[in-house]
């Protein structure tokens, strides 16, 4: 039997910066900030770090050397990841995989992003918006027709979706009722005023089947993690989380190939990582599944086992991703109302879930076994983790 | 009469798709084929991505097809679309099988489905640029 790197490594430290409206730091400084707060978390200091994996660059050209600068740190091993709202989870795995290969001990991993302020400023709206068209937006094939955005791109497999399972707004809604639901015991997060499923249905269209309720936060802020080997988690300051298993899968030939939009990576991603931890959904207690848009919710608990092809609608409209329900989910709130780093802050609330450090009342019981999804890039890639108590 | 002038984005063609964006001008809807093994691709690409082989053929294609999928956008993401809100943006599946993104003409929103049957039809934009956009094809028309 191949040699696995289940339970090997742990989360030891988890950090996030104030995140919401945060107009007086750059995306660098925010992701500076949750680095610093998940390596004091953790116990440790900036020179026991020797490994850093960040995300980039959507901002930042060579991402990982300005974090290095400012954190001080020279480090072993160091990259940057391309792979959208994926790289996050990837970069755990990626962590843990290059401790393995004797490449560094004790990786910062991290994502900051300054969303809320940058779209408000003047000129740094989308190309599009301004009637122009610059570098990195597609040239052809979309804008011409009018296609523009993440939300349509999204909404696109949606559609798909409801037509061949007819998956209805009221399931969709039903998802962004409960995060938010869970949002309002969340003092961090961006939006706390519950919602009802009618007002869900009052918000503003945007895209088509998506309206304004669908669609993630525009947020400041960012998260990190600190990943160190298990036996050395034992003497550090936090109850160890371990990483389990994770999987990565990438359906690089396109959204609009395939069944893609409809049968994500998450399928043959969960099922590697499942196979890695040696578990499957039934033992999941908490789930933190990315949600830049309700219905990439829906799909993920399909391909992650939860329920059937086809049948995430009724399954999120049943109450299962309640605090009490079945499964658990987006305790925090999620993209959808804590706030949108690109899944960052999910991989921290499965921390926290697992420490247990939330009041009771923000907790899914006992639980012992989270999972997180990582979805993005052009809406094709997909990395998956799962982690554990102790 | 007083021209016009076209205020939605054109399309900014590649080395590889020009031969797309020129065959519209000659209402003509064409798609790379391999000549290996005779899959058709889209977006136009240097090689086949089922074989690798860089032997490509351009091929008329019938221009008909079917819905796939579509959204319509409420919101103006372009200011040359601020008139035409509220407006469906297709995902058009050829029945040759490659998918492409398009405008639906000549219906409402409210008319369109998926795996609804449609038909190219192209429009002149400017003297120098065609779109191809799409119909529904209802019995009657074709």
């Amino acid at each position: 039997m191949a040699p696995t790197l289940k339970d090997k490594y742990a989360i030891v430290g988890v950090g996030q910066s104030p995140i919401g409206e945060v107009p007086d730091l750059d995306s660098l400084s925010l992701l500076a900030v949750a680095m610093k707060t998940a390596i004091e978390d953790a116990g440790l200091t900036n020179k026991e770090i020797d490994g850093l994996i960040t995300r980039g660059p959507d901002d930042v050209y060579t991402h990982h050397q300005s974090m290095g600068q400012i954190l001080g740190v020279n480090p072993r091993f160091s990259a940057s990841l391309a792979s959208g709202g994926a790289s996050q989870c990837a970069a755990v795995a990626m962590a843990a995989m290059a401790i393995e290969a004797g490449m560094c001990d004790t990786v910062v991993t991290g994502y900051g992003r300054n969303t809320w302020s940058r779209t408000r400023k003047r000129g740094t709206r989308q190309g599009s918006e301004r009637g122009l068209r610059l570098p990195g937006e597609p040239q052809e094939f979309a804008p011409e027709f009018g296609l523009f955005g993440a939300a349509a791109m999204h909404a696109f497999g949606c559609r798909r979706h409801m037509h061949l399972y007819g998956t209805t707004k009221d399931q969709l809604g039903a998802i962004a009722v409960t995060f938010r639901r869970h949002a309002t015991k969340n003092p961090l997060a961006q939006m706390r005023e519950p919602i009802t499923l009618d007002d869900y249905h009052r918000a503003k269209p945007i895209v088509e089947p998506y309206n304004m309720l669908d669609c993630s936060l525009n947020t400041d802020g960012a998260g990190a993690v600190v990943v160190t080997r298990a036996e050395r988690a034992r003497d550090l300051r936090q109850t160890p989380v371990s990483i389990m298993g994770f999987g990565q899968k990438n359906n690089l030939r396109g959204w609009f190939h395939d069944d893609n939009m409809v049968t994500l990576g998450g399928a043959e991603s969960a099922a590697a990582a499942y196979r890695m931890g040696g578990i499957g959904p039934e033992d999941v207690d908490v789930a933190q599944i990315y949600d830049c848009f309700t219905y990439i919710v829906l799909v993920t608990l399909e391909d992650y086992g939860f329920c059937k092809k086809g049948e995430g609608g009724p399954f999120v409209a049943s109450g299962a991703l309640e605090l009490d329900g079945a499964l658990p989910a987006n305790t925090s709130g999620g993209q959808l109302s804590e706030g949108h780093i690109e899944g960052m802050l999910q991989i921290v609330e499965a921390v926290h879930q697992l420490r247990r450090d939330h009041p009771p009342d923000r907790l899914a019981k006992d639980a012992e076994i989270a999972i997180v999804s990582g979805h993005g890039g052009n809406t094709v890639c997909h990395s998956t983790l799962i982690l554990r108590r102790g | 009469m007083p021209q016009v002038e076209y205020e939605k984005p054109l399309p900014l063609p590649s080395e590889l798709s020009a031969p797309f964006w020129e065959a519209c001008r000659r209402q003509e809807l064409i798609v790379q084929r391999c000549q290996n093994c005779h899959a058709f691709r889209f977006p136009p690409a240097i090689l086949c991505p089922e074989c690798l082989s860089e032997a490509t053929e351009w091929r008329k294609v019938s221009g008909k097809g079917k819905i796939f999928s579509f959204v319509v956008f409420h919101r103006v993401y372009h200011p040359g679309f601020q008139a035409d809100l509220p407006y469906t943006v297709a995902l058009i599946e050829l029945e040759e099988g490659p998918r492409l993104v398009s405008n639906i003409v000549g219906c409402s929103p409210a008319e369109v489905t998926c795996d609804l049957p449609v038909e190219v039809v192209f429009e002149d934009v400017t003297p120098e640029v065609t779109l191809p956009k799409f119909r529904l094809r209802r019995q009657g028309n074709g």
